[in-house]
């Protein structure tokens, strides 16, 4: 299903080095558009520091990150946002005594003004670019949750664990990211809680066109269940590629994850 | 420059250097174990030298006028009471606030040393003058044409340097010390391995703090004065000492609280005519300090989980 | 809409201005250490009694609905306390300096309450102020309204040599670079001749358009007025503005950029957050208020030195802050008032209060650390509802 298109995210020889340790060793990676990519492997193997070198959280320290064609290897955090990539944090980082809609808002940066005089002197045209937001923000909280949307502006701190998960995916789509990086959504959350909350996650990619999706995931049925293809990373390399079926069966996955060495 | 006098001044530096050390010694240490800046610290070190003159001044009013039993009581006292007061400290103020912001236990710390400054300023007899200190060292001199090399002076270096070295021993060659070092390495691991963390805190909460107490009575001894304030200063370059060194790094403060010295000693002699801003001057440096390596000359290791 | 229907909504909010209104003024006319003590407690009492049977968050609910009213009710306030003392000077002092130092606050407020940013010389830039007005009034001749904008910009102007250390800092070492600043700001004054060292400096009072500040106002043969009036009313103007540019901060995409700065860094630059831009953006304001304040407090008082702008004094400046509730503009105003009066009037602890605030902030930390009055969600707009 990736056909020839060209790659919407490609790394290619990227690495990082934490002192004298690899956790990304010359990684070559592509991620085609629409598609749902999982990144797998076992702690430490450097997914989630893949994430943090593409979004520009880490330097890279040698190797290229191209993105929807254009080079963006070091930019800034900043940089990278704007260019069009979201992502969600293993471990949640909401703000917890700011209000759903705040957090949401927070997500939606790139697209709101900025500008000191609009902000404090022209408040009518301020007046209308919030209500719009909250519309828009409104909506994306109902795709998830119709009872959620109800509660715009009650702490975050006040919700569970799932809803958390869900204002953070909404934090990252605000923004109609090219491009979303899911770093472990499941984590912290029951069974069923995370099959909930993959159902939300394919409504919103049948909305949303153009929408692509890197996952990280521990737990195997989600990764089965949602992913097109997954890359599976050892120490920092990638050991392995192809659809869920095809990469389960490889021994060299079963050996990382028994821990064979 | 005149040789003696030169002398002089690095005799004062090394002084200085002592003091500051540690200071800084303390910073690094409550560092270490709870990833916080106790900056109660300077005033602790103000109320250990009150201590040691108090308790001096009521052994003069018992009758007990041998220098030397003086000193010892004085340096006991001061530095047992302060040691207790450093452990109530973490235990009442800085543990109950560990799920908190850092900026609270900042401020908590902040907001006590004011009540101690206070309270001596208040409630000491005249406490908002400055107090002199009794010489209770041998006062022989030996002159080297400008410079007087004092007996006293030699002997607060040594106690300064004792001290330093103790607690190099006390972190490196005992238990104690591998529990410390455990528990700043990782909590989570020292506890699953056993180290009563709570204990392993307030204990060095009482360590820092009995050895800023003992730094306040070399200080007077010294200047042959104590005051209400002079925690705060001594604070700021102490602390400043521990960031330049790293924080957490114990060598490391030790090493800034010399450096620190030496670069106002240095200012004073390269700018005599401008020695009533040696204050400005240091402070000037803290600040250039930070804005060139914000987390001082040899780099505390950061790592953020994202 | 009658005017019935209009007001009744309200009751409880112009109730509650009209009840601390008197309480203010009983709590300044009355002399006796007694009474005041007596005062003291019951309003402790009242606070707590009205919090029990929920009269609290009615208020609070008709101030968060219409905020508009509130802020005319407080003026409304001032100006009758105002007019109740008019000839008072020591009284009118005071609230004047309630006034000057709430819109110092408010300058910190947007430092550490919003935006994370540590400043523990607040008392520092509130001098430089000072001495700005000073060194401005017995120099030149600029025009005094003039003279007010310069402290606050020279003010943000010193504070940004500060800014490359405190946007590389974090948490401690910025607050002990802000702590080394205020200790400098202090010693360099007291060192520095032409400053005039420890003795410190005069300062005109403020003139504006032939109008002397430093007169007694008085009309016709009867009356005659304190000169503090005419601080009390451009204080009372300057606050307006400050207050209005806070809250309009806070109720927009700035106050959200600055409290996701202040909460998580990493997570605010990873959705586009310029940190460096909004860091300078809020110390520097920050400053300029601060700073301003200073410029109006040092020709009122028509005489500055060292002595007031220790560290001590910038740490009040921090407590009124935390104790009011970090974030909340109103918080600052209650915390002002139990701050600057009650020691004032309380001559028992005048000497202690350094040491009784520090005390209070410990104890707010341990066991209320969102403050007295803790910071609402944000309204980006008051009143509005979702469809």
């Amino acid at each position: 299903m990736t056909g020839n298109r060209k790659p919407l995210l490609a790394s290619d020889g990227l690495s990082k080095l934490f002192g004298g340790v690899v956790a990304l060793d010359q990684l070559d990676l592509e991620v085609f558009p629409n598609q749902i990519l999982g990144l797998i492997g076992p702690n430490g193997s450097g997914k989630t520091t893949f994430f943090n070198v593409v979004t520009g959280i880490y330097p890279a320290s040698g190797g290229q990150v191209k993105f929807d064609g254009a080079d963006i290897t070091n930019l800034s955090t900043q940089a990278v946002y704007r260019a069009g990539i979201s992502r969600t944090f293993q471990r949640s980082r909401l703000s917890l005594s700011l209000s759903i809609f705040d957090n949401i808002m927070i997500g939606n940066h790139k697209r709101l003004n900025q500008g000191l005089w609009f902000n404090l002197v022209r408040r009518d045209a301020f007046r209308r670019e919030f209500e719009q937001n909250f519309e828009e923000a409104r909506e994306l909280v109902q795709v998830f949750d119709p009872p959620l949307a109800e509660r715009m502006f009650e702490a975050v701190s006040g919700f569970p664990m799932i809803d958390r998960r869900r204002i953070e995916i909404c934090r990252a789509l605000i923004s109609r990211p090219k491009l979303l990086l899911l770093d472990e959504p499941s984590a912290g959350m029951t069974h069923e809680e995370t099959t909930e909350l993959m159902d939300d996650i394919f409504k919103v990619k049948e909305r949303v066109e153009d929408l692509t999706i890197v996952i990280i995931e521990h737990e195997m049925g989600v990764i089965e269940r949602i992913t097109d293809a997954c890359v599976v990373l050892n120490f920092g390399q990638k050991i392995c590629e192809g659809t869920y079926q095809e990469v389960a069966q490889d021994s060299q996955v079963q050996e990382a994850y028994l821990g064979v060495e | 420059m005149d040789i003696g006098l030169f002398a002089q001044y690095v005799m004062n530096g090394l002084m200085l250097g002592m003091m500051y050390a540690l200071v800084a010694v303390g910073f690094t240490l409550f560092f270490g174990v709870m990833d916080i800046i106790n900056f109660s610290h300077g005033d602790v070190l103000m109320v250990g030298a009150f201590g040691g003159l108090a308790t001096y001044l009521g052994l003069t009013f018992l009758g007990v006028e041998n220098p030397w039993v003086q000193l010892a009581a004085a340096f006991a006292v001061a530095t047992s009471a302060m040691a207790l007061m450093g452990a109530l400290i973490g235990k009442f103020l800085v543990l109950p606030l560990k799920k908190a912001p850092p900026l609270n236990t900042l401020l908590i710390t902040l907001m006590l040393g004011t009540v101690l400054r206070e309270t001596i300023r208040l409630f000491y007899p005249r406490g908002a003058n400055p107090q002199r200190f009794p010489s209770l060292l041998p006062t022989d001199a030996y002159s080297f044409g400008n410079f007087t090399l004092r007996v006293d002076n030699m002997m607060l270096l040594a106690a300064g340097l004792l001290a330093i070295i103790g607690i190099h021993l006390l972190i490196n060659r005992t238990k104690l010390g591998l529990a410390i070092r455990a528990v700043a390495q990782d909590e989570d691991t020292a506890k699953t391995m056993g180290i009563n963390f709570t204990l392993i805190v307030l204990v060095t909460f009482a360590i820092g703090s009995g050895l800023a107490a003992f730094a306040g009575i070399l200080h007077g001894l010294y200047y042959s004065e104590v005051n209400f304030g002079m925690g705060l200063l001594l604070g700021v370059i102490g602390f400043s000492s521990a960031i330049v060194g790293g924080l957490g790094n114990i060598y490391g403060a030790i090493i800034g609280g010399f450096l620190f010295a030496a670069l106002q000693t240095l200012g004073v002699l390269a700018m005599p005519f401008a020695s009533a801003y040696k204050d400005v001057f240091a402070f000037g440096v803290i600040i250039l300090i930070m804005a060139w390596r914000p987390t001082g000359l040899i780099s505390e290791k950061i790592s953020e989980r994202v | 809409m009658s005017a019935r229907a209009w007001l009744v909504p309200l009751l409880p909010g112009i109730v509650a201005a009209a009840g601390v209104t008197v309480y203010v003024i009983l709590l300044l006319v009355v002399e006796s250490q007694v009474g005041i003590a007596a005062l003291l407690v019951a309003g402790v009492i009242a606070v707590l009694v009205a919090a029990r049977f929920g009269a609290a968050a009615r208020v609070g609910a008709v101030f968060a609905e219409r905020d508009d009213i509130l802020n005319l009710l407080v003026i409304l306030a001032v100006l009758t306390v105002t007019g109740f003392f008019y000839e008072d000077h020591f009284v009118l002092l005071m609230v004047a300096t309630v006034i000057i130092y709430v819109i110092a606050c408010l300058g910190l407020n947007l430092q550490f309450g919003y935006s994370g940013v540590l400043n523990f010389a607040g008392a520092a830039f509130f001098g430089i102020g000072c001495y700005t007005a000073a060194v401005l009034t017995k120099n030149t001749g600029v025009p005094h309204l003039v003279v007010l904008v310069a402290g606050g910009v020279m003010a943000a102007l010193i504070g940004s040599f500060l800014l490359l250390p405190v946007l590389r800092t974090h948490s401690h070492y910025s607050a002990v670079v802000t702590i080394a600043f205020g200790l400098l700001f202090k010693i360099f004054l007291e060192v520095n001749d032409t400053l005039g060292g420890p003795q410190g400096l005069r300062v005109d009072g403020m003139n504006v358009l032939g109008w002397e500040f430093n007169d007694n106002i008085e009309i016709g043969e009867n009356f005659e007025a304190s000169f503090y009036v005419n601080y009390i009313v451009v204080g009372l103007i300057v606050l307006g503005f400050a207050f209005a540019f806070v809250r309009r901060v806070e109720r927009s995409w700035i106050g959200l950029n600055l409290d996701a700065m202040r909460l998580d860094e990493t997570a605010a630059a990873s959705f586009g957050l310029n940190i460096t831009r909004w860091k300078i953006t809020a110390f520097t304001l920050g400053n300029f208020l601060t700073g301003l304040a200073g410029a109006l407090f040092a020709m009122m008082l028509g005489f500055i030195a060292p002595t007031n702008f220790t560290f001590g004094d910038s740490l009040i400046l921090v407590s009124i802050v935390l104790l009011g509730g970090i974030g909340n503009p109103w918080g600052l105003v209650v915390a002002t008032v139990m701050l600057i009066i009650v020691p004032e009037k309380l001559q028992a602890i005048q000497e202690y209060r350094f040491l009784l605030f520090a005390a209070m902030v410990i104890l707010i930390l341990l066991f209320r650390p969102e403050g007295l009055l803790p910071r609402p969600l944000r309204t980006y707009i008051p009143g509005w509802k979702p469809k």
